[in-house]
Order: structure tokens, then sequence, then C-alpha cells
């Protein structure tokens, strides 16, 4: 029996005072499927890290409490012997290899866990014919998509072959249809070979009728609750209303100016067609949502839009082919609000990353009045001198927020703007882009999967799905 | 040859050169490294590259000794056969020999600390990984209105950033899949340095030696 008890665990970060986990005391039962959910930046990865047995030696500071396998204490397990116990699937698809290809992954993870090399052929075939992926036996890891590096982190792990398997949002990058896969498979390796399987996720999409148990980490009291069927479903039906909103929107009218002309475009990274397009267009000072499944392109879109990723046919901006106009030009008039937020920073302090967008921006729309009630709106004024890479999450999101709207770009590309921002953030945020829009005329693209609260901004809908991006009148 | 051992001859034998003065065998080297790359039909381009990339710094070495030097045009001639032994010796190495290999061997056989053969092997895989990196830095920076050189400072600032949080998530990521520092490991694939790999060794050494000897023009 391996039961994952957690006892009066507490944990706060290094010189923080906020604790991200307060006196937990659960347990994820053996041969169980438990999901643990919660707002992002909650705390459920430092939990799963700490299940892992990777903190605190990767962190630095202990915590309170204990976490046992059955009876036994993670600390007692010796380091060398702590992968027959638990592995752990991590969210990024990209850092999770230390070899080149699959076969040489398959084989370093046996050679560390002392498996003796004769068997080791029969384990490799087992585990890639378990995960439907023998074809990426010789494949150079560097060249496969997202959902099939995690199909390769899968099988690594039934390799590995340990009682427990826990997963850190391991779909926040990959297509459907891996999602869906992976999780049947989790299912099949709980039901028939008796795992217990530990998964955090934000994102509730298919786990109706898979999972065992609900858990979920209140934000506010820093505590995991295990809720019963009826609270379990309230969850459900709430994550499926911020996917929607009731909102009708006009198909665009022909002869609407456009921004962005697509033509004859097709879009291939790992060699595997994500969007083709014969032709399309943004248009001009309008707001137009993208919709569609994780890991379908959507982000992969904006990168071609940004010429970060090299795309076949043409695009145009204002008439002119992207790839004809001066690179720094084209970055100051079609600008990309990244996902990760620090992508954006170029310098330490939040004074010096206002300074530079006030410095550098294409026109002085924005007062300095304008900044400071801005940054009091969204709550982080009077932290000038703070290091960004030491604000929280959502500080930092709003604050990339601010000082990309002053830099006033006449398109701004916005991917998931809203996400690890509260409701009252987000709806004043909404304001901004509103203001944007309408006094500056900005033309704004916004991929979101946080659809409630942005009703007021949006005029063009376009979903993304089988390979085709397409104008829709309903949001769903 | 055993990975290993060939990096040592190589390593070993372009040092040797910067401290003897022989055109003819620095020709004769050129000429058997190239005809060993040949032997294993790398790419056209490749091979392109080997020959054009070291063309300016070894003219430039051989005009500025010609014109300029005091030791006239052999000594000139030796500088530019010399580049050209450098790149070819290497190219015998990189061009040929698979860096996993290379980790293989060094924690097998050179007794080398898992730690640092994996680690540098993980590393090399995120190679591609990084050249990516730093174009979203330069994007990113000219969204801001600043264009970031190899030059600037901010460019290695945010690369270094991201080289450390990818380091952290890689030590992670080797450490879940049972990967500890100093523990003993099996091996599915066992490299061996073999006797022949020893004989070619001291061989090849050795004729180098005795070119080196008797040639010395």
């Amino acid at each position: 029996m391996t039961d994952v008890s957690i006892n009066h665990f507490t944990y706060e970060y290094p010189k923080s005072e906020v604790k991200v986990l307060n006196d937990v005391t659960i347990t994820f039962k053996h041969n169980h499927f438990s999901l643990l959910t919660g707002p992002s930046g909650s705390g459920k990865s430092t939990l799963l890290y700490f299940i892992a047995g990777l903190y605190p030696h990767f962190i630095g500071n202990d915590a309170l409490g204990s976490i046992k396998f059955g009876e036994v204490d993670v600390k007692q397990i010796p380091r060398n012997q702590i992968s027959h116990s638990v592995a752990m699937m991590f969210q990024n698809p990209n850092q999770q290899f230390a070899m080149d290809t699959v076969i040489h992954e398959l084989t370093f993870v046996l050679e560390n866990m002392l498996v003796d090399p004769s068997k080791m052929d029969e384990i490799i075939n087992h585990a890639l014919a378990f995960c439907g992926i023998e074809k990426l036996r010789s494949r150079v890891i560097n060249t496969l998509s997202g959902g099939e590096k995690q199909r390769v982190a899968l099988a690594c792990i039934v390799a590995m072959d340990p009682p427990v398997i826990v997963l850190d949002e391991p779909f926040a990058s990959i297509d459907p249809d891996s999602r869906l896969d992976l999780i049947k498979k989790l299912k099949l390796l709980q039901q028939e070979h008796g795992k217990t399987i530990i998964l955090a996720d934000h994102d509730l999409n298919d786990y109706q009728g898979v999972i065992d148990e609900f858990y979920y980490l209140d934000p506010d009291s820093h505590q995991i609750n295990l809720l019963a069927a009826p609270a379990a479903q309230h969850f459900f039906d709430q994550f499926k209303t911020t996917q929607t909103i009731n909102k009708q929107v006009e198909i665009p009218a022909k002869g609407t100016p456009s921004v962005i002309d697509i033509n004859d475009f097709k879009l291939q990274p790992h060699h595997s067609l994500l969007l083709a397009l014969g032709k399309f267009k943004f248009y001009q000072g309008k707001t137009t949502l993208i919709t569609g499944a994780n890991g379908i392109g959507k982000s992969t879109l904006f990168n071609a839009l940004t010429k970060l990723l090299p795309y076949e046919g043409t695009i145009e901006y204002s008439g002119k082919n992207i790839q004809k106009i001066r690179p720094l030009s084209y970055a100051k008039n079609v600008t990309l609000l990244f996902q990760d937020a620090e992508n954006q920073f170029l310098n330490i302090t939040v004074k010096e990353e206002l300074d530079l967008s006030l410095k550098n921006r294409t026109n002085q729309a924005y007062t300095n009045d304008d900044v400071a009630s801005m940054l009091k709106q969204l709550n982080i004024e009077g932290r000038e001198d703070q290091v960004v890479y030491s604000l929280s999450e959502g500080q930092k999101k709003k604050l990339q927020i601010i000082e990309m709207l002053i830099m006033n770009p006449p398109v701004l590309l916005l991917d998931e703007p809203f996400k690890g921002l509260d409701y009252h953030s987000l709806e004043v945020v909404v304001g901004f882009l509103n203001r944007a829009k309408s006094q500056f005329h900005q033309t704004q693209i916004i991929i979101s999967h946080q659809l409630s609260g942005l009703d007021p901004l949006i005029d063009y809908h376009a979903h993304f799905a089988d390979q085709n991006l397409t104008y829709q009148e309903v949001i769903k | 040859m055993n990975p290993g051992l060939k990096l040592l001859l190589v390593m070993a034998i372009a040092l040797e050169i910067s401290f003897t003065q022989s055109l003819i065998v620095n020709v004769i080297l050129i000429i058997a490294s190239f005809g060993y790359i040949l032997i294993h039909r790398i790419s056209f381009k490749a091979l392109l590259g080997l020959i054009l990339w070291p063309f300016f710094p070894a003219l430039g070495l051989f005009v500025s000794q010609w014109l300029y030097g005091t030791a006239g045009i052999h000594f000139a001639w030796i500088l530019f056969t010399r580049i050209y032994a450098y790149v070819f010796l290497g190219a015998t190495f990189t061009l040929t020999s698979s860096i996993t290999d290379l980790a293989l061997t060094l924690e097998q056989d050179f007794r080398l600390p898992s730690k640092f053969a994996y680690g540098v092997l993980a590393a090399f895989n995120l190679m591609p990984k990084i050249n990516e990196e730093v174009k979203i830095i330069k994007t990113s920076a000219l969204m801001r209105g600043e264009a970031l050189h190899f030059w600037s400072p901010k460019l290695y600032f945010k690369a270094i950033l991201s080289s450390i949080q990818w380091s952290q998530n890689l030590a992670e990521a080797m450490t879940s899949h049972g990967f500890v520092e100093d523990q003993k490991r099996t091996h599915y694939r066992v490299i061996r340095i073999t006797g022949l790999d020893w004989s070619w060794f001291i061989g090849l050494f050795a004729i180098v030696q005795g070119l080196l000897f008797f040639i010395r023009y």
C-alpha cells in the first residue's frame, strides 16, 4: 500500500512571510487517480516537487511537517532509491530530457536505476508500445512536437515503473488529442498496473468521470481540501462557464479595412501542418479574439506574425510584406505581449522598466499621470525600486501589460494576457484595452482561454480548429 | 577509433605543430585528415565551409608574415598551412564522432565524474534551444524599442538568466529520471578502449613524431 500522506505540511518561500501551503493534512489514496486543482501560482507545483523528492534539495529551504509513502517518510528514502518510489512529469516538455534521442533517454533512465543491461531492451519496447510511440524510438527529441515529447516523458516513467506518479500541469502546452490520449494512458496505469496518480492542473477539461478524487488548493487559506462529488461538480461547471461568454459578435463585413493580410499561408514546425490559410485578414482598429484548444498552434501563429518562426506564403502589414519591413520598425508596429511576462523584461527594477517604455514609445499617448493611475488601479504602485523578477506572477503580468500599453503599438498581439490575474484586475485591464482601442485606434488580437469578463472588448471572434482559422458569430 | 582517444590524439598533434616548423608535415596532416573526412562521407556543404571559413584568417597571417615579418615566405606558408591543419584535424573529430559516444567513453574509460559527462551532454543538446531563446530575446527587445547586438550586455544578462533557469530545470529532470551524482550506474552500451584503438593511437602518434623529426623543411 502506498498512500501518499501529507501531515501538517507548511511551506513558505525563502525570505518571504507568505505561506504557500499552510498546515496541509491530506492523504492521496493508494491506486487512486487524484486531481489537484487551484488557481495558477497557488502552490500546487511546490507540493508535487516535495512529493517527488526534488524539494527541498532544489529549493534551499525546507518545509514543516512530513510526507509519507505508506509508512516511510520521503526524507528517509536514500536519494538513489527515490526514483524507485516516485516519478515526476513536468510542465515544460522541453526541459526534461538529458539525452539526444528517445532511445538514449530511455537507456539513460534505466542505467540510473541500475537495471541489468540485458533486460533493458524488453523494458524499453514495452514502455514505447504502452505509449504508442514505437515509431519515435530513434528520433531526436528536439525535433518532436510538445505532445510527442510528453508521450516520451510518460514512456520514461513507465520504464521506471514506480508505484507513485506525480504530474505537474503536464498538458499545458500540448494538443487536445495528445491530452486525451495521455489521460487515458494514466487511467490505464492506475487501473491495470496499480499506480497511484497525483496530477495538478487548473484546466479541468477531460477529467470528469476519469478521476477518483478531486482536491482543491484554496488560494486564500493555502490549504487543500478533498471535495465531495457535488462540490467537485460545482467546480467542473464553474470551469465551463469561465470558458464561455454569451455574446453574439459580427462576422467582419466585406470592405472592412484590414491591417494584417495573410495569403497562401502554411505553418508547419516539426514537419506537421498546424495551419493552412488561403486568405485571412485581421481588421483595423478592432479586437479579435482567437479561441481554440491548447497546443493547436495559436501561439505559433503569433510567432509567425512576429517573424520568430519561418512560414510559407505571405503576411502583409498595411499592404507591405512583413519580410521587407525593417525589424525594429516592424517590431514597434506589430508587438507581442508574451505569454511569459519575464520574456518582456529587459531591465532590473520596476522603475527602469517603465522608464524604458516611456523613452522608446511610438507616441506620447499616455501621460505620466495616466501611467501613475494605471499602476494604482492595478494595485502595483509604490514598487519602483523592486526587482521585476521578484514580483509575484500576477504583478509581473500587470507591469508587463502597462509597459506594453505605454509603447502603444498600432497592432498589439496578446497571448493569454489574463493568465494569473484575478477577476477585478481582468476588468481593469479590459478597460485599459478598450481605451487604447477607442482613443488610440489600436488593433488588438487576443488569445485567451479565460472568456468571462471579455464581453465589452471583443469585436470579432476567430476559431482555430482543423488547421484552419474562421470567423464565427458565437463564442463558446 | 574510440572518440576519447581520437580527441586526445588530435589535441596532442595540434599542440605539437604549434611548436614545430615543418611545412611538409603540415601539408601531410592536411591531406591525411582530408582523406579521413572524405572516407566518412560528410556533406559537401560542410566540406566547403571547412575550406572557405579559415581562408581569410589564414591568408591574413600569410600576408602579414610575408610582407612585414622577418622570417620570410617559408614561415608565412607554415602559418598558412598550420591554420588549415588545425581546422582539418579538428574536423576529423567533430565531423565523424558523436558527442554522445564521447560522453560515454569519458564516463566509462576516462573515469570522468558522470555528473560532468552527462551535464555537458545535456547542455549540448540544449544548444538549438539557446539559439531560439536568443532570437526571442532580440525580438522582444525590438518590441520595446531596443536593438540588441551580439555585444549588448543586456542580451547576455537575459540569456544567462534563462540558462540558469534551464540548468535548474534540467537538473531536476535528470534527478527525477533517477540520476544521482557519483552513484553507480549500469551501462547498456559499454564502450571500451580496445587494443586496436591503442595501436592506432600509438601508431599514428609515432608516425607524426617520425615525420616531424625527419622532415624539417
